[in-house]
């Protein structure tokens, strides 16, 4: 974390051809930039509609200039924003003024970072724009949306609410035990106790969908090639989708695919590319593929019903871990007039469809969200890594947390850590703030 | 005059903060002069007669490692010990005495006027000598002047000490005693931050106007506990009970019929006080659905009627008070020796000192006890002995020590004090302590009497129990963890006995021990086990220390994240405003605390974790850099 009060500048706006274009830049003096290109700072947060100029006094682009004078802006410090045409040949100029008279490229994320270290937005908050920065699909967006808005946060809050009614009965039960505090209260410890441990299973739940939404699924599918992979492909991300390769042109078949169903992202690798070869670049690829399909979320298994799995499948398969969840699936049964069916033998799901009709791609569709463990529901946030593992973090401690009476420190000490787990989350509860919890609770004192 | 006889260390006050002090400076080998407007009231227990409690009793523990006076005084004059919160776990476990406040006193009085290299002197204190910033001594009443190269003052309520009574009030250092008016007047002009708190105290009552047989009676326990790592138990007096009785709907009607006469509720008392020990009518008001509160009768003392019934502190007009006692089961009767009264006083920010309770203005003077917020003989005692010895340490120019937050409640007091500052008259509770598993009274010496020794704090004989306590626990550790059983070597009857059940494969003694069910007496009953030690302290810290292994570990982890920030030392004076990027608040934080590492940095209320960031920045590209920075200046300048 390298915060840095010089002048930051970046085009705001995607890559690519646009209607409006945005350079922002951020510092804590922008008069000279905002005089060379536009004349001079126009009023705080109104709309200036100016020339743009270049070092010669000739106009790059007419557009609006906007001013937010810190610490009202979002860096938390002075912002200015020019809001020009897209196209990047236009942006790129006026990005190039702006470094001429002084601003530095910012660095990725680098405006979100200072508005953090300038307590314009608190860790989760900030990471949550990087995520909407990042997302790749429209459910992520939302979700990053609601993160932002501090939903997360307020869960969490919430959470955090509960335990510190718990820990204020058990702190104050150690630290005044010649009081009479109320004893129901104390009674409902262990129910207290088992409603923080669900609710805190259920954020951990719904954050967990949120990762699942960031990093997506990865689904191995092994089929020949003439099986009816592609439409199956097709048919199961739906129309508003299209398919991406990733690694084009290092191999003559495409083996890396992301479809996204219901906005989950999943990244299919089709093992038809594992195919033996001797170009170099060819091999690198298939290797990196293979190290990838070990830790793959399940296997989804094509078979034409007319033919059985064939020797080369038969390899990719025990190359597998036994553990993946694996997904049969007949395919073409229209050509067998049979209809869409899941069967279960032997802990074994089948699955019987038509690609080429659809009829049984719901079938699919909701056995691979079930196994990849996704709940389409209201309320998911977009977690980070970092969230999950403080969540998983306080999950443990209150799993360890019984009260027996003779240990209640130990107990008081576990509820103490869980807490402390949230606390990186949300910020930082102090022993005073417990004490004067306890203090307005119970009448306290001889 | 000048006093002919130059000191290394001056102690104003002669409380549980100035006692301790003076003790431990002097067993230093500092030349100590304890100054005390009284020497009849040297180790005056001024409000309940007891001593320990929760978080209490570990501070007093720790003072005991150190070589302190108050554990073993109490030893001395302790009419009732008990051990509360015995079921609830070693760490949370703390011992609690009544003491006889005449025999308490003599015990201080007895040790001060033995103690080598110490002088008492009774006069009040008006005057600090000054060298500039550096404090150079002192000057009492009559004009004497006294030099020494530190001052620790612990002036306690005495420092514009007002007293109330109903809608009367006076000045007082105490019921009974004068304040400190010049004194406060002189550090006022010095311009330390300074502020107001509140205590107060109930109306005392004569044991004979008291009718026991209506109350429950509440027993020390059986055996009695010493306090002392060096006590007896033959050295306790005569021990007594203390008597449980409560208010009732009438006490309360009575309470409320006269807070129009409060000075708390009417706005005359302007200082905060603390939310723990509020006094009767603040507790019938903020919890006017409780129609009871529990009152303890405390015995004063074996050689006097007077008790104290605490519960009821009060600073309502007598004739309420009068009503109220008489209101209560079992007082119908009772004669008020003393009324209570409200006091409030004077006291420093103490997030004006550093972590050796050195003032940040003047060098060589130091504040202890409620001078710095705080409250309580016990905190008061801890501050009087850091102090002291920090003030000794000054005066030989040896670097100051004070205990990590891992390492003592002395050290958490300290911190919380001077990072976050007070709000109410501080009190120490063992929520307040993040490694309150580790910081029990059980190991207070093995955490701290041998930094005690090499301080100079510990003499021989501590020194030398203490070192074969240590050694004994060592080895009958090394002991467990050598002897192996196996399920062949194990009768089934005993296994299930001392275990709960048989073991499935071989295990060291040690393992056995770790085990929440097993104790080290079932343990030893084994036939494999040996003989174990007589000890019964030595076999309590061998059990303790094997079953907390794992809490203990666990929590090191965590003080180990922390030392980097622990001994990450911030630049002493520094204009915050330079750091770039730094909120205007944060920056008057900084700028008003001046932390003196980025762990207490870090403590401050409100530091958000981008502040701590920045200053880490700002400390690795180095403070001179900054401080030429143009662009910053002129923006704290505009938005200032």
């Amino acid at each position: 974390m390298l915060p840095k009060s010089d002048n930051i500048a970046a085009i705001a706006t995607a890559p690519g051809r646009g209607g409006i274009g945005v350079v922002r830049i951020s510092g804590q003096n922008l008069g000279d930039i905002a005089l060379n290109i536009i004349g001079g700072l126009p009023p705080s947060r109104h709309a200036r509609y100016t020339p743009f100029k270049d070092a010669d006094g000739l106009v790059i682009d007419q557009g609006i200039a906007l001013f937010f004078p810190g610490p009202n802006s979002y860096t938390g410090e002075d912002v200015l924003e020019l809001q020009g045409h897209g196209g990047s040949a236009v942006l790129q100029l006026l990005l190039q003024r702006c470094l001429e008279l002084g601003a530095r490229l910012a660095l990725p994320g680098e405006f979100t970072q200072r508005a953090y270290l300038n307590d314009k937005l608190d860790l989760a908050q900030a990471e949550s724009v990087a995520d909407l920065i990042d997302a790749t699909t429209s459910q992520a967006a939302r979700s990053a949306v609601r993160s932002m808005m501090g939903d997360f946060s307020r869960v969490i809050k919430q959470l955090v609410s509960q335990l510190i009614d718990l820990r204020m009965l058990v702190e104050a039960m150690l630290d005044f035990p010649e009081e009479e505090l109320d004893v129901p209260d104390f009674t409902r410890r262990d129910a207290k106790l088992a409603e923080i441990r669900n609710d805190l299973q259920r954020t951990l739940e719904l954050a967990q969908q949120g990762s699942l939404l960031r990093e997506g699924a990865h689904v191995v599918l092994i089929g020949q090639p003439n099986v009816g992979k592609s439409s199956l492909l097709n048919c199961l991300s739906g129309e508003d989708v299209a398919l991406v390769s990733e690694i084009p042109g290092t191999t003559r078949d495409v083996i890396r695919q992301s479809i996204q169903l219901n906005g989950v992202p999943m990244h299919i690798i089709d093992t038809a590319g594992l195919r033996e070869t001797q170009d170099a670049v060819e091999q690198m690829g298939i290797a990196r593929t293979r190290i990838t399909i070990q830790k793959a979320d399940v296997i989804l298994l094509m078979l034409d019903a007319n033919h059985g799995i064939s020797e080369e499948d038969n390899k990719i398969l025990a190359e597998l871990p036994l553990s993946t969840q694996r997904l049969y699936i007949f395919n073409k049964i229209d050509l067998l007039q049979e209809e869409a069916r899941t069967e279960t033998i032997d802990g074994n799901e089948y699955i019987y469809l038509s690609a080429k009709s659809g009829k049984g791609i719901e079938l699919l569709r909701d056995k691979l969200l079930g196994v990849v463990g996704w709940h389409q529901e209201a309320g998911v946030f977009m977690a980070r890594e970092r969230h999950l593992t403080a969540l998983k973090k306080a999950q443990k401690h209150l799993e360890d947390a019984t009260y027996e009476g003779d240990r209640a420190e130990l107990f008081a000490e576990e509820l103490r850590l869980a807490q402390e787990a949230l606390n990186e989350i949300t910020g930082e509860f102090t022993a005073d703030d417990l004490l004067g919890e306890i203090f307005s609770r119970f009448c306290i004192g001889k | 005059m000048n006093y002919p006889k130059e000191f290394d260390v001056i102690v104003v006050g002669g409380g549980h903060a100035g006692t301790e002090a003076a003790l431990a400076s002097a067993r230093m080998g500092r030349k100590t002069l304890l100054l005390t407007h009284n020497v009849e009231t040297l180790g005056m227990m001024s409000c309940n007669p007891s001593i320990g409690g929760i978080g209490k009793g570990h501070l007093v523990k720790e003072i005991d490692a150190l070589g302190g006076a108050m554990a073993a005084a109490t030893d001395e004059a302790g009419i009732q010990f008990r051990i509360l919160n015995s079921s609830k776990g070693p760490a949370v476990r703390a011992t609690r005495a009544q003491a006889d406040r005449a025999l308490y006193k003599q015990a201080i009085r007895a040790r001060l006027e033995n103690q080598q290299n110490l002088w008492i002197f009774q006069q009040a204190v008006d005057d600090l000598l000054l060298d500039g910033e550096r404090v150079s001594g002192v000057v009492t009443q009559l004009g004497l002047h006294f030099y020494a190269k530190s001052v620790v003052l612990t002036t306690g309520t005495f420092l514009c000490g007002l007293i109330h009574i109903g809608l009367t009030n006076y000045q007082a250092g105490r019921a009974g005693d004068p304040p400190s008016v010049s004194l406060s007047h002189r550090l006022r002009e010095m311009q330390l931050p300074i502020a107001r708190l509140k205590t107060g105290t109930p109306p005392r009552i004569d044991g004979r106007s008291i009718d026991y047989s209506v109350m429950l009676e509440q027993p020390g326990d059986t055996p009695a506990p010493v306090f002392s790592f060096m006590g007896r138990i033959e050295q306790h007096p005569q021990q007594l009970p203390c008597w449980i009785t409560q208010t009732n709907s009438q006490t309360h009607d009575i309470i409320r019929g006269g807070l129009d006469r409060s000075p708390l509720f009417t706005g005359v008392i302007e200082g905060v006080g603390p939310r723990y020990c509020p006094s009767i009518e603040d507790k019938i008001t903020r919890f006017a659905d409780k129609d009871s509160h529990q009152i303890f009768i405390e015995p004063e003392g074996l050689t006097t009627h007077e008790v104290y019934p605490n519960g009821i502190s009060t600073s309502l007009p007598f004739d309420v008070q009068l009503a109220l006692v008489h209101s209560i089961k079992g007082m119908e009767n009772a004669h008020i020796t003393r009324p209570g009264y409200a006091i409030e006083y004077d006291y420093f920010d103490p997030r004006g000192l550093k972590k050796s309770l050195e003032t940040k203005a003047i060098s060589g003077l130091f504040f202890a006890g409620q001078i710095n917020g705080t409250t309580g003989y016990e905190e008061a005692a801890a501050q009087g002995l850091l102090a002291g010895l920090n003030a000794a340490r000054h005066a030989n120019n040896e670097e100051s020590w004070c205990p990590r937050r891992d390492e003592a409640y002395l050290g958490v007091l300290v911190d919380d004090l001077i990072t976050r500052g007070v709000t109410e008259p501080y009190r120490m509770f063992t929520s307040r302590a993040e490694y309150r598993l580790q910081l029990r009274e059980d190991n207070a010496d093995l955490r701290l009497t041998e930094t005690g020794r090499k301080l100079g704090l510990v003499d021989d004989v501590r020194w030398a129990a203490f070192d074969s306590k240590r050694e004994a626990i060592a080895i009958e550790q090394e002991r467990l963890k050598s002897i192996w059983v196996n399920p062949a070597m194990l009768a089934q009857a005993d296994a299930e006995r001392v275990l709960g059940k048989g073991i499935e494969r071989e295990y060291a003694l040690y393992e056995l021990l770790r085990r929440p069910d097993v104790n080290y007496a079932g343990l030893m009953s084994l036939p494999c086990a040996g003989t174990g030690v007589a000890d019964a302290k030595v076999a309590e810290q061998v059990e303790i220390q094997a079953k907390y292994q794992g809490y203990i570990e666990r929590q090191r982890e965590e003080i180990t994240r922390q030392e980097n920030y622990e001994n990450t030392s911030l630049p002493q004076k520094m204009d915050y405003r330079v750091v770039r990027g730094l909120s205007i608040e944060a920056q008057q934080k900084l700028n008003l605390h001046q932390p003196e590492t980025m762990g207490q940095a870090a403590r401050i209320s409100g530091m958000t974790p981008a502040a701590i960031s920045l200053l880490l920045v700002h400390l690795k590209r180095g403070f001179n850099h900054a401080e030429t920075n143009k662009p910053v200046t002129e923006k704290v300048e505009k938005s200032a």
